[in-house]
């Protein structure tokens, strides 16, 4: 039953990535329809700010820059999960 | 470390701290962002852990701050980026003329905010790392 169920996911989600590709432009081919050309022309009237990265970065695109600095302190966890002394669980495991 | 290390590590911090917070207050003037300034401060938080020990850094600046700064500066980019209290930005961004320091709308505070979650979590590591 659980093989029956994560292979309809995995089909559903090959299906989605499957309809993103294909919409893609073609190799070498830009087609200016795309949301970056209404970035470049009404991103200054819409967020107010000269510096178009910056203002794609928080305004345009804010969720994706907060789940990346959740992925920078995800880092920083797994890092002292990782490297962290390894005294400190001994002597946790004394006192408890 | 050297007496020579430690006074000049001790008298250029505070400047690289004011050019981190420079960077990230006009990240929407010119090349900058919330990215680099963090990485700048995070860099001058390296120097002073080499120059003198860790431990002297983090007696300063402990670990359980740093998590606190971590959530505070959380919540307000959630509050900034999620437009509560705020019926439409539209209202500060036509108030506000291009390439002065008080324009962007938001894009500042969110810099501004977006910086100290940036060091919160290079300093943790560097922290760690050093630590070891």
């Amino acid at each position: 039953m659980r093989k029956i169920v994560a292979t309809v996911l995995v089909l559903y989600l090959g299906l989605f990535i499957f309809m993103g590709l294909v919409s893609l432009p073609a190799f070498g081919s830009f087609e200016s329809k795309h949301v970056a050309e209404y970035y470049l022309q009404k991103g200054v009237f819409h967020t107010g700010s000269a510096n178009l990265v910056n203002a794609i970065v928080w305004d345009f695109r804010g969720y994706d820059t907060l789940g990346e600095e959740t992925v920078l302190f995800t880092a920083a966890m797994g890092v002292f999960l990782v490297v962290r002394r390894k005294e400190y669980g001994r002597y946790r495991k004394k006192r408890v | 470390m050297d007496v020579i290390v430690k006074s000049v590590s001790r008298l250029l911090f505070p400047f690289i701290l004011l050019f981190g917070v420079y960077i990230a207050v006009h990240g929407h003037l010119g090349p900058g962002g919330a990215f680099p300034a963090g990485a700048i401060i995070a860099t001058g938080f390296a120097l002073l852990v080499v120059a003198y020990t860790e431990a002297d850094v983090e007696h300063n600046l402990t670990r359980h701050e740093l998590i606190d700064m971590k959530s505070v500066a959380g919540i307000i980019l959630v509050v900034l980026i999620l437009n509560i209290g705020y019926k439409s930005r539209f209202d500060i961004i036509s108030t506000q003329k291009l390439f002065e320091f008080w324009s962007g709308g938001f894009t500042p505070l969110l810099n501004f905010a977006g910086m100290f979650m940036v060091i919160t979590a290079l300093v943790m590591i560097i922290y760690t790392m050093m630590r070891e």
